[in-house]
């Protein structure tokens, strides 16, 4: 890896002065450390996080829950009150890389990690998200590749906390200039899908503070299907969630990863869910209307019944 | 003629591993351990082309580079790279990053106007560009015919055609490729990564052009190397000539990276396959064209043999009339080694996919027409006995008659080796000490299968101790010579030479001590009576205490997701042969393995190669999908204990069957054929006919 300073900041607003304009967040490192030993990015500072105060904390809420940005995956997957308020959530820690990673990667680096492309990751391809003039995944190997491809890069959002903080409507608390700055999941990621460069709609030196989560949704669920049983990226995943009443779905949301630059969200699908008692061919309805506008690639078509599945099955699992 | 005991205590138990303690307190020390004084790490620069023509290679600036002591280029410009990842440069120095550092500053002119191909499908064609300019891709079809197929065919009652192919594997071991290497004006000795020290020992001596005597090569401990670790490699011959240049030990250890370009793979198999049978379920017809790629050549520095693209057909079964055609094509790819069992995982995956598809069309259930047409007696009886274990009859159902939307589905397939009986050059000595310790030495070293262990329960059978009075060496060829592990010859190879020194060392003891027996209780008394000359006796193989070749049958049961194509192996039952058996543990062990190998060639693994840049796409583990804990079905082995056949040896056919068990299992699951290695979820899903077109953008 190329050089660089290393500090150790103890508040968010020195975090901020350290970082500058060409430096990098070190949180848990497993995303970071790997891209700059890749020589895939460059950073000229590193500024350590982890002492931040008050930023490891899951705290219980009326209105929602925050999980702090250094809150690590596996302490998602241990905490049994979050469990039982947000099953969903606890089923996509679950699911998270090894229990090894899952120990020291931390929300915010899961919300921020780059795309897994493997054209991005290769150090001889230097494809569009790295400045080059080609998307090699669109012209050739594009098995991984999003189904939402109407624009340019299509690399797909692969964090699965991402995903389920869509459907459970959660927004990002981001510190932009200085100031405490909310953003929903769509929010977060929507410069993905403009600009081929960006992994999500962060700046230089903002940083994600924490996450809230409200709690009007009881019941929520995820799944998803990968290569291998663990320790694999997502093929396709899935996450809902909604407050389920007498049997009917309110204010239900569903929210899938790896197949767009953002969690795909279709609104006119949670609008048509809203209400509604669920049952196979009402689910089915629904995935029908989320996967309406897909445009699969050569290789990747296999995702659109994939999802569905997923859809209708993630859906089903939301209990009253 | 020698024969081995007929109540053994230790041989055909449940000896322990002898090494076991060492290996998980992290106290073994493996060749990526090894720390030599004044060591340097060593780098490799690699081709960033698929094809290109190097120019020139400026190692001024790396050299300039603080920490930097030695680079070399691996020949003088110019000279053409012909597959990415090809070595170009190395480097040695005082840290890794140094090394990455200089490896940037290395300048390289190259021409890279040339193309390339890098997909088989696409290389076989006759207008595609060409790997070596002097020859066709295709190489000449090398075809085997006996009777008259074409004829035979019209004679049966039914007839299959398919289409059954495998991709290239990578053998990616735990322990990647290399080696400390520290040359002097002494010789050079090499600490390394292998599966065969005197083939390193020859591969170095002839690289560097030094007698052989001045080439020592040491390997107490190694992680793994299925075939591709015979030879010193060009990364061990570029570690001798930095560690010349440098004047110190030059560590080389490949990255994982690297370890996915160039240092072998098993070639891909396009199994275009036609068989029939009569009425009566006799197969009675077989033809095959088939075509693979084992890179830009097979076998390259490969001491093991083979890992050409050829396979052999129609394998286990006598056909009467078959026509069979085989060509090997070249692309822009690191070249071949051998890989465990070479040829007869994609050989047993096309014959036994074939075999189940016929039995289907013949309304047969595939157990009973492999039984009809299978004439090893060893495999009908592993049929048998593995059947029971299984639950065949009461398992089977009519393909796709599972109910649900996850399916369950069962298959078999079997295996056939025809190494496994040892090498007979193998000798080796044993010290025995007045104080009645004794430590065997033998050239040969342990790939990881418990070669050191079997040593120790032969000695200890033989002499009436126990295992962990023996002190086992191997792994230095300064031991008396013996060959690399490798098909399946280790066990076979040693066991008998073991058996010899022991039979000697005793006689002789006996006529030193004028004890009548000097085994067990009379060791010591018997030793003592040396005196102060430790007795050294040697050994040479023997005929009748090891044979071949080996059989084996394996059953697979899946579960496959027919909604999202994931297929589960939940159970296999693995039945296996290779004569006496020394010891269970390691044996279950080395069984064990081959099952999680021949899983990973079924559902996950694959080199991807990209046809755009031609690079290799997957070169990680995150890509490159090999099977984890969480994959692992129930494994159940059951062993055929056959003493009467003397030691085979096991390594390559518990690998062999499982891909074809297991996607005979998927294709009893959901009623239709996939095609294709690795059974992944896309291509379940595609062979149900669930996926829509591409939408063209």
């Amino acid at each position: 890896m190329n050089a660089f300073e290393y500090a150790t900041a103890l508040s968010p607003d020195s975090a901020r002065s350290l970082v500058g304009n060409q430096g990098a967040y070190l949180a848990g490192g497993n995303d970071l450390l790997g891209l700059l030993k890749d020589y895939l990015i460059n950073a000229d500072i590193l500024v350590n996080i982890k002492s931040l105060p008050g930023l490891n904390k899951i705290e219980p809420g009326r209105r929602h829950w925050t999980l702090g940005t250094l809150v690590t995956i596996a302490e998602i997957e241990d905490n049994a009150g979050l469990a039982q308020a947000f099953p969903g959530l606890h089923d996509a820690a679950m699911e998270i890389a090894s229990p090894q990673i899952r120990n020291v990667a931390t929300v915010g680096g899961n919300l921020a990690q780059h795309s897994r492309c493997w054209y991005f990751r290769h150090r001889d391809t230097v494809c569009l998200k790295r400045g080059g003039d080609l998307c090699y995944a669109r012209e050739s190997d594009n098995r991984y590749h999003s189904l939402f491809t109407g624009n340019t890069c299509i690399s797909p959002v692969v964090s699965s906390l991402a995903t389920t903080f869509a459907a459970l409507d959660a927004t990002a608390i981001v510190l932009r200039n200085g100031k405490e700055t909310p953003m929903k999941m769509d929010a977060l990621y929507h410069r993905a899908w403009e600009n081929p460069l960006a992994h999500n709609s962060l700046d230089p030196g903002d940083l994600i503070l924490r996450v809230e989560i409200p709690t009007s949704r009881r019941s929520s669920a995820y799944m998803q299907v990968s290569d291998k049983h663990a320790f694999d990226w997502a093929l396709v995943s899935c996450a809902a969630a909604a407050d389920v009443v007498d049997g009917k779905l309110a204010h239900p949301r569903v929210a899938l990863g790896s197949i767009s630059p953002v969690p795909h969200q279709v609104e006119a699908a949670n609008q048509f869910l809203n209400g509604k008692t669920l049952d196979d061919e009402t689910a089915s309805a629904a995935a029908d209307m989320i996967l309406k506008e897909a445009r699969p690639l050569e290789h990747n078509a296999y995702k659109v019944p994939m999802a569905h599945a997923l859809i209708r099955r993630t859906l089903l699992k939301l209990k009253g | 003629m020698s024969s081995w005991p007929s109540n053994p205590k230790y041989i055909s138990g449940s000896v322990k591993r002898v090494d076991a303690p060492a290996k998980v307190t992290g106290r073994a020390r493996y060749a990526s351990d090894i720390q030599a004084p004044g060591w340097l790490y060593g780098m490799i620069l690699r081709s960033k082309w698929p094809s290109a023509k190097i120019l020139s290679v400026n190692l001024d600036k790396a050299l300039k580079v603080p920490g930097i002591k030695a680079a070399v280029a691996v020949r003088d410009a110019p000279f053409n790279v012909r597959f990415y990842g090809e070595e170009i440069a190395a480097v040695a120095g005082t840290s890794k990053q140094a090394c990455l550092d200089a490896l940037r500053a290395i300048e390289v002119k190259a021409d890279v106007s040339k193309d390339f191909v890098v997909h088989e499908s696409d290389a076989i064609k006759e207008d595609s560009p060409r790997v070596w300019e002097d020859s066709a891709n295709a190489g000449a079809p090398r075809a085997h015919n006996k009777g008259d197929a074409e004829s035979a065919f019209s004679e049966c009652a039914a007839v299959i055609e398919g289409f059954y192919t495998t991709p290239v594997l990578i053998h990616n071991p735990m322990e990647t490729h290399g080696s400390t290497v520290s040359w002097t004006d002494e010789g050079v000795t090499s600490w390394a990564s292998t599966q065969g020290i005197s083939s390193v020992q020859d591969g170095l001596a002839g690289a560097l052009q030094l007698d052989r005597s001045r080439v020592r090569v040491l390997t107490d401990f190694m992680g793994g190397g299925f075939g591709s670790k015979f030879g010193p490699g060009a990364e061990g011959v570029l570690a001798a000539r930095l560690s010349q240049q440098a004047k110190a030990p030059v560590r080389l250890m490949l990255t994982r990276f690297d370890q996915n370009l160039a240092v072998g793979n098993r070639p891909s198999s396009f199994q275009k396959i036609k068989m029939g049978a009569t009425s009566d379920g006799k197969l009675h017809a077989f033809q095959i064209e088939n075509y693979g790629t084992a890179g830009i050549g097979a076998g390259g520095d490969s001491g093991g043999g083979g890992g050409g693209a050829n396979i052999p057909s129609p394998y286990l079964y006598k056909v009467p009339n078959y026509r069979v055609s085989q060509t090997s094509v070249a692309v822009n790819a690191g070249s071949s080694r051998a890989f465990r069992a070479p040829g007869h995982p994609p050989a047993s995956y096309g014959m036994e996919c074939a075999m189940d598809d016929l039995a289907v069309k013949l309304g047969m259930d595939p157990l009973e027409f492999r039984l009809l047409n299978d004439s090893s007696e060893i495999r009908q009886r592993e049929y048998k006995t593995g059947a029971e274990k299984f639950g065949w009859k009461e398992k089977y159902q009519k393909p796709g008659s599972s109910p649900g939307v996850i399916k369950t589905g069962i298959g078999c397939a079997g295996a056939a080796w025809p190494g496994g009986r040892g090498a007979s050059y193998t000798t080796g000595e044993a010290q025995i000490n007045p104080d009645g310790s004794v430590e065997f030495r033998l050239g040969v070293q342990d790939i990881g299968t418990g070669t050191k262990t079997v040593i120790a329960v032969v000695a200890a059978e033989m002499l009436g101790l126990t295992p962990e009075q023996i002190t086992v060496k191997v792994g230095d060829t300064n031991f008396p010579p013996g060959p690399g592990s490798g098909g399946s010859t280790t066990c076979p190879s040693v066991s008998p030479v073991v058996y010899d020194i022991c039979a000697n060392a005793l006689q002789q003891l006996q006529a030193k001590s004028g004890l009548p027996d000097a085994r067990g209780d009379n060791w010591f008394p018997a030793c003592k009576k040396l005196g102060v000359t430790p007795l050294k006796v040697s050994g040479q193989w023997q005929e009748g205490l090891a044979s071949g070749p080996a059989y084996g049958v394996q059953f697979a049961e899946v579960d496959v997701d027919t909604e999202t194509g994931l297929v589960t192996a939940k159970k296999i039952v693995a039945v296996h042969d290779c004569g006496l058996i020394i010891d269970r543990l390691t044996l279950a062990s080395t069984i064990n393995g081959g099952v999680i190998m021949g899983m990973g060639y079924a559902l996950y693994e694959e080199r991807v190669m990209d046809s755009l840049s031609g690079v290799v796409l997957n070169p990680n583990f995150e890509t490159y999908k090999v099977s984890g804990i969480s994959d692992m079905p129930d494994i159940e082995v059951v062993l055929i204990n056959m003493p009467e056949r003397g030691v085979v040896g096991i390594g390559e056919p518990a690998t062999v069957p499982t891909a074809g068990a297991i996607a005979n299992a998927v294709a009893n699951a959901i009623g239709v054929r996939v095609y294709s290695l690795p059974i992944t979820p896309a291509k379940v899903l595609a062979a149900l006919g669930k996926v829509p077109a591409p939408v063209p953008s």
